[in-house]
């Protein structure tokens, strides 16, 4: 696969420790395009009826994943949910989605388990096992700084589990650094269950296009429309709640605002970082090491609301859900079903907090991207096509410009590949059976 | 010449035709004497990497690599003051510390370096590389004293600096060796044999010397006009008078060899017209008898096999290791002065880059052929790089001094590229004279 | 040189024109950076970008925009522009390097010189916060 690709495919098998390699074979990406296609044609393939292990964990990048596409910013992670029982696709948004784009990999299959706690450092087309007994017992943050203090990078991108996920809570999510992600599906407890702590992610890689001026010419067309759109007005997690009808989420998130913060290559910024112990309007950098947090996600925000926290609580509410690995959307949920309202009661409660609770969705999809819609077909559709094509899933949903004409065009000027509308349909058939 | 051209011509050299000089496509260096009858061969060439050497002996490997000549060398201070010299056909000087050079090359190093001109061996100095060898009773430089040139921007009165006031001067005894521009600027090719016509050349001018000589049949060219991309580091009527109508290259003789002295470096690999011309001065000034061929040797050890993949796998890991955390450091203030040279954060990366461009043509050469321990021996100071730049990463983070870490950092890179330079080329040109060796090559004119 | 309120301003074919970045306006996307890397390979790359958004202080959301120019690095920072001159000697005692050679990694802001529509970056930057003055 020349074009839009680093033509790698890495198969690591945690228990063997053995690494290997395949070519990303153009007829695949003409068979099942690219992201959740082939996630799920990797997962099909490796995962084994005699395994006694819930199948491996794949990892990969849409066809148009960081290129100049608006919002082509999306990895996607694949397993089968140990809370829903389905083969799912998980969001890997922010900055992991184009890292994993970089790394000189297009596609990573994980399987089997490690005999002991290990990690993964997958940079510049290597893979390496790592021992993690060091990290192992530690929360994301600790564990997300130690990575970057010992690689010597901050830009590394870290997905991993925190105590929930080596407890083997079905409620324990894989982050991406110190921030809440968008697994509902309970992948952090197939990563505890294989015993890899993290996957850290960083590369300098390079992807050809194959008609680059048309190519580049297009995305500044609809970057161009996009910018003159109302929509660019809904910058920041709170905009999203007003269109769901939240209006005074502004005034009870407001005070604590400090920036809105994109994913990328995303024109609306869909998470908001509050200071809660810091003053927000500060314009320099902080002496204070945790200042806040990154708000990702809108329903355990909109649950905490209602149940009567301040932003100031439910700020440190998501932070102890990250630093524990465990959804915070699950755990506003059970929370409010349970009653719990003190912030301290609340993150007591974390280690025994079970499921099964509906936030989780029952589409393939993870329902972080529903933010208030329906999970119905023409949600999943263009879930479908976000996941397969690689764009910000939330950011697709108000893009009518983006439509999936436009992205097969796109995908042809980058790739040369021909790529039709049923082949397309095909695709999504097949993640939605 | 172009470069099709020279690749093809090199082909036909190293699977051992015996060519001359007339069999070249027409008129090749528009020379008409009985020197045409002079053998081609392939020559050997070193590049100096030593004390004092700038990160721009690279432009030099990828310049050759360009244009087929695979047989480099490449040799620090104390290689040329035992035997290396003996076993090259061409000394390739880039830009650096001038001063520097000659104090590690020292006393012993000027001999060598004069006995292998002499003896008829060729010197190509650039930039620094072309200050070396010129008159001087300064220490160190009093050693070489090799071409009676001197140089037109040498002054006892500072003049103003019109920008860039921290980079346009340096200090010579009592007096000042001041640089009038920088970046691009125009020279005209003299036309004098081996050369026809005259023809104007851009290349970039960072430091290097404008030159007076006796004989006007040593100039190659002069330097004649600024482009829109002169920088002016001094009052434009002073920078034309500096460099206007002075050498920009000039042809030494010492014994049976030569010398080309280049001011501005025509081994910048973005301006090919330049490299050609050095390239065809070179081929035209080897040495008449080329120096005896080594290294292909017994004492090398071929690695093929999962014995290659896992050197490969192995130096390809700290290389990205050392380049993540370059590429984080180098949009930062961070630099450090060490001897009279200040290294910026972003020169991290050019020595890596430098190996990791050629990683994967390395990758398909089977055999690689290193001499005994020296995959190992890269590996290692690969290893030493990523050390050393991740303590300057936590330094860094910590705003503790990091000079001590940078100070071996840099030393490590250097030794590593020019290390692993030494086993790409070897590999390389065992491959090319494999693949080259049956057959012959039509030659177009 | 520390913080100041100028603009970035440098030489482009005689007249004087900026790119001017409004940190406070960044998302930090990268759009900017993904567009200058595509200017310098003609692919899409980051590591010879021009133009790159400082990421690097995540846990603190301390975000701001490095620009490289011809002779120094320009940050943009939330709370103002600082500007860092390349190659300078930080001990006023010794001399500076008076001959550096480029390094032809990262290569210094051309305003996209060749691109009919001017800055790539400002092209692709959705929140107006690098513009021309």
């Amino acid at each position: 696969m020349e074009y839009l690709a680093s033509d790698k495919i890495a198969i690591v098998d945690l228990g063997s420790r053995d690494i290997t390699e395949e070519e990303l074979e153009e007829d695949l990406v003409l068979d099942k395009i690219g992201g959740a296609g082939i996630t799920k044609h990797l997962y099909d393939q490796y995962a084994s009826a005699q395994s006694n292990d819930n199948g491996p964990i794949v990892l990969g990048t849409g066809l148009l994943t960081g290129t100049l596409v608006p919002g082509s910013s999306l990895g996607i992670m694949t397993a089968k949910s140990p809370s829903t029982g389905k083969v799912s696709h998980v969001p890997l948004h922010l900055d992991a989605g184009i890292e994993l784009k970089y790394s000189g990999f297009d596609y990573i299959v994980i399987k089997g388990k490690a005999e002991k706690p290990v990690y993964l450092w997958i940079h510049d087309g290597i893979v390496d096992i790592n021992d993690a007994d060091e990290l192992w017992g530690k929360d994301t943050w600790t564990a997300t700084d130690d990575i970057r203090s010992e690689m010597g990078d901050d830009l590394i991108q870290v997905l991993g589990i925190g105590r929930a996920g080596e407890n083997g809570s079905d409620l324990a999510q894989v982050g991406i650094n110190y921030w809440q992600s968008a697994d509902r599906m309970g992948f952090g407890k197939l990563f505890g269950e294989k015993n890899l702590k993290l996957i850290a992610i960083r590369g300098m890689g390079l992807l050809e296009i194959s008609e680059p001026e048309d190519f580049i010419e297009d995305c500044a067309e609809l970057i161009t429309t996009i910018r003159s759109n109302s929509l660019m007005d809904m910058q920041g997690i709170a905009a999203t709640a007003a269109a769901l009808g939240e209006e005074d989420f502004r005034d009870w998130i407001g005070p604590l605002t400090h920036r809105h913060m994109a994913c990328f290559n995303t024109p609306v910024a869909t998470s908001t970082f509050i200071f809660t112990d810091e003053d927000p309007a500060l314009l320099k950098e902080s002496t204070v090491p945790e200042p806040g947090f990154l708000l990702t996600d809108i329903f355990p925000l909109i649950t905490f609301k209602k149940a009567g926290l301040s932003a100031k609580e439910t700020g440190a509410v998501l932070k102890a859900c990250a630093k524990y690995g465990i959804d915070g959307a699950a755990v506003a949920e059970l929370s409010a079903k349970s009653g719990l309202t003190s912030p301290e009661d609340i993150e007591k409660a974390l280690p025994d907090l079970k499921g099964p609770v509906e936030c989780a969705g029952s589409s393939v999809f993870s329902a972080w991207a529903a933010v208030g819609k329906e999970t119905d077909e023409n949600w999943e559709r263009r879930q479908a096509v976000a996941y397969v094509m690689g764009i910000h899933p939330i950011w697709l949903q108000m893009a009518p410009d983006l439509t999936e004409e436009k992205l097969l065009d796109l995908a042809g000027l980058g790739t040369e590949l021909e790529l039709p509308q049923e082949t397309l349909d095909e695709v999504i058939a097949d993640i939605l059976v | 010449m172009t470069v099709s051209r020279y690749m093809a011509l090199n082909k036909r050299l190293i699977s051992g035709e015996a060519l001359t000089f007339s069999q070249g496509p027409g008129k090749w260096l528009h020379q008409t004497t009985q020197d045409e009858d002079r053998p081609l061969y392939y020559p050997k060439i070193g590049i100096y990497t030593g004390k004092g050497a700038s990160h721009s002996w690279l432009w030099f490997a990828d310049i050759f690599e360009r244009l087929g000549f695979y047989d480099l060398a490449f040799l620090t201070e104390n290689d040329l003051a035992q035997d290396a010299l003996d076993r090259l056909d061409v000394l390739a000087m880039s830009g650096g510390d001038t001063f520097a050079i000659a104090e590690a090359l020292g006393p012993k190093g000027a001999r060598k370096l004069e006995d292998f001109i002499t003896a008829g061996g060729l010197y190509l100095g650039s930039c620094a590389g072309a200050y070396l060898p010129l008159y001087s009773s300064k220490e160190h430089l009093n050693h070489f004293n090799f071409v009676a040139a001197k140089i037109t921007n040498l002054t006892k009165t500072l003049p103003e600096a019109h920008s860039m006031k921290e980079k346009f001067c340096t200090c010579y005894g009592c007096s000042f060796i001041y640089h009038p521009v920088r970046e691009e600027i125009e020279v005209t090719t003299s036309g004098l044999p081996p050369f026809g016509t005259s023809m104007t050349l851009t290349a970039p001018l960072y430091g290097g010397p404008p030159m007076t000589v006796t004989d006007p049949e040593t100039i190659l060219a002069t330097y004649t006009n600024f482009t829109n991309k002169t920088l002016f580091l001094v009052d434009r009527e002073l920078a034309e008078k500096t460099l206007f109508g002075n050498a920009a290259i000039i042809r030494g003789k010492m014994g049976q060899g030569h010398l080309h002295l280049f001011g501005p470096h025509f081994e910048h690999p973005h301006y090919l017209e330049a490299n050609l011309f050095l390239a065809n001065a070179m081929m035209w000034d080897l040495p008449v008898q080329p120096s005896p061929s080594t290294d292909l040797d017994d004492e090398m050890e071929s690695r093929v096999g999962s014995e290659k993949k896992t050197f490969i796998r192995n130096l390809k890991r700290e290389l990205s290791n050392s380049r993540i955390v370059a590429a984080g450091l180098e949009m930062s203030p961070l630099k450090w002065t060490i001897g009279n040279k200040v290294y910026e954060a972003g020169k991290i990366r050019v020595f890596l880059e430098a190996i990791w461009q050629r990683l994967r043509s390395f990758e398909k050469m089977t055999p690689v052929l290193v001499r005994p321990g020296q995959d190992g021996l890269l590996v290692q100071t690969a290893l030493h790089i990523t050390e050393n730049i991740r303590k300057i990463k936590r330094g860094w983070d910590r705003q503790a001094d990091t000079l001590e870490p940078a100070r071996a950092l840099f030393g490590f890179l250097n030794r590593t590229s020019a290390l692993f330079l030494e086993i790409y080329f070897r590999s390389k040109r065992f491959h090319y004279s494999r693949e080259n060796c049956i057959g012959t090559l039509s030659w177009s004119n | 040189m520390g913080l100041c309120e100028q603009d970035t301003i440098f030489r482009y074919g005689g007249f004087f024109m900026g790119i001017q970045i409004d940190a406070l306006k960044c998302i930090a996307c990268m759009a900017c950076e993904l567009a200058c890397g595509y200017h310098r390979d003609d692919a899409f790359a980051l590591l010879s970008s021009c133009i790159v958004p400082y990421r690097g202080r995540e846990k603190k959301n301390y975000v701001g925009v490095i620009l490289k120019e011809e002779d120094s690095l320009v940050a943009a920072r939330p709370e103002g522009i600082e500007i860092n001159r390349i190659g300078e000697e930080q001990d006023p005692e010794k001399e500076a390097d008076a001959s550096a050679k480029p390094m032809l990694l990262r290569e210094s802001c051309d305003l996209c010189d060749d691109q009919d529509d001017g800055p790539l970056c400002i092209v692709f930057c959705p929140t107006g916060a690098i513009s021309m003055t």
